[in-house]
């Protein structure tokens, strides 16, 4: 793999962000008074949670050389719609299921169009995103927010502390991660992914089923953003359909990259975005607490980007074989 | 002279009842329509009916929606032609729509400002071109007709004086937290600089942080989460908007702080803030009605219509009068929802 290639030739870039973080966390510790204590630690990875649970599904699609800027999208309209029927007294688990199936299926409709119809996955997944928040709106969702009734104390529980302040959705990250770890890395069909977006030519006359898996891919990486959604929706009982328009897509994307998990396809692992997700929540508590302006967050968070790419590049340079994708 | 006098007047009455009892006689009832009252309701039909209202809000939220439901309401019964554009918070499109209607020429222009400056200049054109134009909950740098909406940043003041109250002297921590909207949104700044104003003459008051939580209950969230962490004695948190207050409310619940630290909401009345207070999440609303201020904004189109003097000579201001909300017996000041007819 080439992944494994990259990193015999120069360190990985998961570790040099890795680096970046540690000496972040050290300058934080030394410079914030109340950064290295427990409970905001505790915080940190509660706010990094959402973000990281649907980076991990945006890189198995990045890992397949893709991108799906839907994934926001469908998260928000699916639990939007799931908090729906909830309200309308329909059993939880059912009503998060029927939640999941639509985001998987957008997702799975995603990769239809993708690989069948051949359309990039760009502006694919732009149009569909656009396209399931107009349905959304148009259909089931008049205005933007939609609230949980009271009284379902035990779904929000997702959302909650354990005792002793382990916050809930950090363990749900962690399954998560540990999920998509085992998937990427031990199953034939995770493999058959990098293989994928290492070189897709190579893989379809190597006689991998492609287009089944690029609509396998988007599946998961609506899915496991479904997840995310739904801790989301446990931590505020609410859905604010607007989160569709913001960043956070972007911020996903960030995440993603940072750690090293390529836009030219094949490279990264889980690691990758685990680093990537705990560098933004260090930088993000750290400029909280340090109560610094939009502006000033906006240039930290665009440099960092920067030197990301820049680090992408330098240890995966664009050549033939890359220049395809995500330029 | 005397019998002159008396004959003169016995044929002046002779003649007065007989012609008014002719004129009763032959006159048709549609005549009485000459009564004053009645001519009251034909001008106002005259002036209003077949006028162009054209309505450009930021987008079609709770709020927004509400506002144009008791327009289009009000608009239909008079015989109005009502035009709405929803920009959905992009402001190249709002900008867009606003130049287009201009365009069109409609008697009267409607907006909802998304921060000071975007709209300023069209506002201006418009008003050059003969229409009147009406702001809506923020005037932009460019004063026009009318301007209905509340004073944000008299809001600010009111819910810091509040918070000081219950937080300030010893009574509470004095710490407090401001969740804003977007950073670049006016509202949410004007509202933050009447707080701070506030909290600034009172040095048992503390703002540990003013972060932009961009309309967002999970960004709120993640914010209240940190900021809790930091000061664990957080008195009170003020969000200049309800629904991202939800998020923030949740991380005080999730970090065992309920009922110690409050949540002050500056709300436009949407059922869910009221919701919301009444499950004990938000502490006090200061609230402002969005059906009787969509009522304040037909007033004003009523106003510069019958007025008829020329575009931008007057500028009449309809400012909102917000009210605490404190329990479910303050429900009134949250609007409802019409089941059928909205939209």
């Amino acid at each position: 793999m080439a992944m494994q290639n990259a990193a015999s030739r120069k360190p990985s870039q998961a570790l040099a962000v890795l680096g970046i973080c540690v000496i972040v966390i050290v300058i934080f510790s030394a410079t914030l008074k109340g950064f290295m204590t427990v409970g905001n630690l505790l915080a940190l990875a509660r706010n990094i949670s959402i973000l990281g649970v649907l980076a991990l599904g945006m890189a198995i699609v990045v890992i397949a050389r893709g991108l799906d800027l839907s994934q926001v999208a469908s998260m928000a309209c699916a639990t939007a719609i799931a908090i729906l029927l909830i309200n309308a007294s329909w059993a939880t688990p059912v009503a998060l299921l029927v939640g999941l199936l639509l985001s998987v299926a957008v997702g799975a409709l995603n990769g239809w169009l993708i690989s069948v119809i051949e359309m990039p996955p760009l502006l694919t997944t732009l149009a569909s995103g656009l396209a399931v928040l107009g349905i959304t709106r148009s259909t089931a969702v008049e205005h933007f927010v939609v609230n949980l009734v009271p009284g379902h104390d035990d779904f929000l529980r997702l959302g909650g502390n354990l005792a002793g302040g382990v916050p809930v959705p950090l363990l749900v990250f962690l399954a998560t991660v540990v999920g998509v770890h085992l998937f990427l890395s031990r199953t034939v069909l995770g493999r058959f992914i990098y293989a994928h977006g290492d070189n897709p030519e190579a893989a379809r006359l190597g006689g991998l089923p492609t287009r089944f898996l690029t609509m396998l891919e988007y599946a998961l990486c609506a899915g496991i953003g479904y997840i995310g959604g739904v801790v989301m929706i446990a931590q505020t009982a609410l859905m604010h359909l607007q989160v569709v328009e913001s960043t956070l897509i972007f911020d996903v994307i960030m995440v993603v990259v940072l750690g090293g998990v390529s836009l030219s396809g094949g490279r990264g692992n889980v690691m990758s975005v685990v680093v990537g997700t705990l560098l933004i929540g260090v930088l993000l508590n750290g400029m909280t607490i340090m109560d610094m302006d939009i502006q000033t967050q906006n240039i930290v968070k665009g440099i960092v980007l920067l030197v990301a790419i820049v680090l992408d590049s330098i240890l995966h340079p664009r050549d033939e074989e890359t220049s395809k994708q995500g330029d | 002279m005397n019998w002159h006098t008396k004959w003169f007047r016995q044929t002046l009455y002779g003649t007065v009842v007989l012609s008014a009892s002719l004129i009763a006689l032959t006159t048709p009832p549609a005549a009485l329509a000459a009564e004053p009252r009645e001519d009251l309701r034909a001008a106002f039909d005259k002036t209003l009916k077949g006028k162009k209202v054209a309505w450009a809000p930021v987008w079609l939220g709770v709020l927004e929606s509400e506002w144009t439901r008791n327009m289009k309401t009000h608009f239909d019964d008079y015989g109005i032609q009502f035009t709405v554009r929803d920009a959905n918070f992009k402001s190249d499109v709002q900008l867009q729509a606003v130049s287009e209607l201009i365009n069109e020429k409609p008697d009267v222009l409607i907006v909802q400002n998304p921060n000071v400056t975007l709209l300023a200049r069209e506002l201006k054109r418009a008003m050059d071109a003969g229409i009147y134009v009406i702001q809506v909950n923020m005037a932009s740098n460019t004063l026009t007709d009318a301007y209905v909406g509340v004073d944000a940043r008299d809001m600010g003041r009111r819910l810091a004086k509040n918070i000081i109250n219950e937080c300030g002297g010893g009574k509470g921590s004095g710490q407090v937290a401001i969740l804003e909207g977007e950073a670049t949104a006016a509202y949410s700044l004007d509202m933050k600089r009447g707080a701070m104003e506030v909290f600034n003459t009172d040095k048992s008051m503390k703002v540990v942080s003013s972060q932009p939580a961009n309309w967002d209950a999970n960004k709120a969230g993640e914010i209240t989460a940190t900021v809790l962490q930091q000061n664990p004695d957080l008195c009170g948190v003020l969000s200049v908007w309800g629904p991202q207050a939800a998020g923030a409310a949740q991380a005080i619940k999730a970090a065992g702080k309920a009922g110690k630290t409050k949540i002050w909401v500056a709300s436009d009345g949407q059922p869910a803030d009221c919701d919301l207070l009444e499950q004990g999440l938000f502490y006090r609303n200061l609230s402002y009605r969005a059906d009787t201020q969509g009522e304040a904004i037909v007033n004003a189109v009523l106003t510069l219509l019958q007025n008829a003097e020329k575009p931008g000579a007057k500028r009449f201001a309809y400012y909102t009068t917000p009210y605490w909300v404190n329990s479910k017996a303050d429900r009134a000041y949250c609007f409802v929802v019409p089941k059928s007819g909205t939209k």
